[in-house]
């Protein structure tokens, strides 16, 4: 399954843009995974996972009309 | 009377003087205020690696922002009595010096005001998905990490 991540702050860095397709992950262990292999410097990045807007803690399912985020810590004010 | 529908948060650029002493005028109708409780946050020149930070950009994941920020209003209406309250925050550059959050609470005693103010101010540092480039004065740039 293709899943559209949505990247902000130092990740849309590595990824060079705002948004990237990953393809064949059903969860967002899976995308982990991939983002990793893709993005090596991804590995050693803070990073949290919004999945429909909610950060998630654990391993998530994913579906393919989810909105997933990349969220480097957050830093506004 | 509370309010509480969605408004706007983000503002282009900086959080002009005029705009905040006009944000206090409108509010010379409400005679059941006792207190207002601001917060300015003005981007700092901080030195790092002897380069000096001339602008902040912001950039937010917006659709979670806003839902955030709405939420964390919600929370200070249901734990505080409050009259009112203005969050603004800036997307885009904003050079050091230039006002960048404007959290503005009224209440008809200044404790709710003070505390509603102080925590929103901490919720929203540390809870809205915004993002802060310290930009150099040689162009370079790295990503600010909140305190």
């Amino acid at each position: 399954m293709d899943i559209s991540v949505l990247t902000f702050g130092q990740i849309a860095d590595i990824t060079g843009g705002g948004s990237l397709t990953i393809s064949n992950i059903n969860d967002t262990d899976e995308l982990m995974r991939q983002l990793n292999v893709l993005f090596p410097p991804m590995q050693s990045l803070r990073y949290s996972i919004a999945v429909n807007q909610k950060i998630i803690r654990e391993n998530t399912t994913l579906k393919k009309a989810d909105t997933v985020a990349l969220l480097p810590p957050f830093s506004g004010g | 009377m509370k309010e509480k529908k969605k408004r706007t948060v983000f503002i282009d650029g900086p959080v002009t003087p005029a705009f905040i002493a006009d944000a206090i005028q409108q509010h010379s109708i409400k005679t059941d205020i006792g207190a207002h409780s601001i917060f300015l946050g003005q981007v700092r020149s901080d030195i790092i690696n002897k380069q000096e930070v001339v602008a902040i950009e912001y950039s937010a994941y917006r659709e979670m922002a806003e839902d955030k920020f709405h939420e964390i209003r919600e929370d200070a209406f249901r734990d505080f009595s409050l009259t009112c309250m203005h969050l603004y925050h800036s997307l885009g550059s904003v050079k050091s010096g230039e006002i960048s959050l404007f959290v503005f609470v009224s209440a008809p005693h200044r404790q709710d005001a003070i505390k509603a103010c102080e925590l929103l101010v901490e919720r929203i540092k540390k809870e809205v998905p915004v993002w802060g480039k310290e930009i150099f004065a040689n162009n370079h740039y790295q990503w600010k990490k909140n305190t």
